[in-house]
């Protein structure tokens, strides 16, 4: 199942001739006997591999197709037309798109040099230029004000650290989320109130779907395809909020910044009977643990990213706690005791730092992440008792960067 | 109904390439190696393939080295060290 990502690849890196095992999927969970016959399958490949040498050496040197789409199409102007053209080509998400003419790319554009390349896009290794993201940015029914930030979040999706290749191509259910700072929310409506992470809010809905485009398009990451998500996630489709400037300990950025964020969509954070910082953060705490999340299995990368609603905000602020001081108490209890650990997920796969291989207490509890500041906590969403803790997929660490005119 | 021309939104590909060795016609004495990419399992099928290919192929020597994680690609010195002390890898992907 996985042998189309890997053959889209090699053609898109041109890599040419690479031979090619493959045995019975899945190989995990499978018990002794599966894994031989397995080994099996394999070597007897590798047998003919070697037996074929010849005419595979032969193969090697030839060139490989590669497949090219043309700059434009033209299609009957009706938004029906429009639409089953896009979704036959596999260039939408399947929801109606605006018509990426030329003028309607041009003044997405603003001006800026359509042919600048931010980097190489995975996982199939596309020119991500101003140009790809704009027509995108057009089908999603951006605003033209809206195309620096959207610039601005490739750029720090490209950047090595947010390891854009493994939330592609990932198994997990990891979505980019968007996070804007500074005064160009409001300007450009980036909704941080009531319901931010859902739907009604044209500027959160069009960017975030411009991002998932763009990672289609550009990326080429097709579901099931170069996208192996098990399952998938709405957060695919759309995943872009603001942080309220309005939070007890003011914003995490003044200026005008996004936050790209490798995250699971929202895991809701229920209490409607704390007074107290103490209780509220205890709910946030084990709200931010469960044997299937990713976090703390690939240690030195694990986040949490806590959105509090901005009546659990106050409740924290009232009690005198700082920003410091909720990321120390998430850090301090959110742990699952090691004989937990020990059942699932994803125990013998963990990669964790040579410390905590080496406990042997069954009841110690062993952190999600490596530091208090792994914890970022955001004010974000309208009156009511929730707030959500959000997941990293615990390969990916979260980029900011400047959002700057073009 | 009249038409209308739209941009393609699909980037595209960057150039570049690559051309992969010629494989040996035999392992008979070679020293194969693997990128354990510690999905779980991978490291009891690539001791079993080796040890098949020691028993059936004359493999001389086999030699596995695991990823920090399933995740991030192999480290510059895994990649290095394997391309000096083998004849031929297999690289371990997906689940």
């Amino acid at each position: 199942m996985f042998q189309g990502l890997a053959q889209s690849e090699l053609r898109a890196l041109g890599v040419s001739g690479l031979p090619m095992v493959t045995i019975e999927h899945p190989l995990g969970g499978e018990r002794s006997e599966g894994v031989t016959r397995r080994a099996r399958q394999a070597v007897d490949q590798i047998a003919r591999l070697l037996s074929q040498e010849t005419g595979a050496a032969e193969v090697s040197r030839a060139t490989i197709p590669t497949t090219t789409t043309p700059d434009f199409i033209t299609v009957t102007d009706s938004p029906e037309a429009l639409l089953a053209a896009f979704c036959e080509r596999q260039w939408c998400d399947g929801l109606p798109i605006v018509p990426p003419t030329e003028d309607r790319v041009r003044a997405m554009l603003g001006g800026a040099d359509r042919d600048r390349p931010l980097g190489v896009m995975p996982p199939l290794w596309r020119v991500a230029t101003l140009e790809k993201l704009a027509v995108n940015a057009v089908m999603a029914g951006c605003e033209p004000a809206a195309f620096p930030l959207i610039v601005a979040a490739v750029e720090a999706m490209l950047d090595p650290s947010f390891n854009l290749y493994g939330v592609q191509a990932t198994t997990h259910s990891v979505a980019p989320l968007l996070i804007v700072h500074g005064p160009i929310a409001a300007e450009l409506g980036v909704h941080s109130g009531s319901g931010c992470f859902g739907p009604g809010f044209r500027a959160n809905a069009t960017i975030g779907r411009a991002i998932r485009l763009i990672l289609m398009n550009v990326g080429g990451a097709w579901p099931g395809r170069h996208d192996m998500s098990t399952q998938g996630s709405p957060a695919k489709f759309s995943y872009c909020i603001a942080e309220r400037a309005d939070s007890p300990w003011g914003p995490l950025h003044e200026d005008n910044v996004v936050t790209v964020y490798g995250g699971e969509p929202p895991h809701n954070v229920n209490d409607h009977v704390s007074t107290t910082a103490a209780g509220i953060l205890a709910t946030v705490a084990d709200t931010a643990v469960s044997l299937g999340s990713n976090v703390g299995w690939y240690f030195s990368q694990s986040q949490l990213l806590v959105v509090l609603g901005p009546e659990h905000a106050r409740t924290i602020a009232d009690d005198g706690l700082s920003r410091a001081d909720i990321q120390r108490f998430v850090f301090e209890h959110a742990r699952l005791p090691l004989r937990i650990l020990k059942l699932g997920g994803m125990w013998g796969i963990h990669d964790w730092p040579r410390w905590m291989h080496a406990v042997t207490d069954d009841e110690a509890l062993l952190p999600q992440v490596p530091s208090p500041e792994d914890v970022m906590v955001i004010v974000a969403g309208g009156p009511g008792k929730h707030s959500s803790v959000v997941p990293n997929c615990t390969f990916s660490r979260a980029v900011s960067r400047p959002i700057r005119p073009l | 109904m009249s038409q209308i021309r739209v941009l393609s939104p699909v980037a595209a590909a960057s150039s570049g390439g690559v051309n992969v060795p010629r494989i040996p016609g035999s392992l008979a004495g070679l020293t194969v190696g693997f990128i354990d990419n510690r999905k779980a399992n991978f490291d009891l099928l690539a001791d079993e393939i080796g040890a098949i290919l020691s028993a059936e192929h004359g493999v001389k020597t086999v030699i596995r080295r695991r990823k920090a994680n399933a995740a991030t690609p192999a480290a510059p010195e895994i990649l290095a060290g394997l391309a000096k002390d083998c004849d031929v890898v297999f690289a371990g992907s997906a689940d």
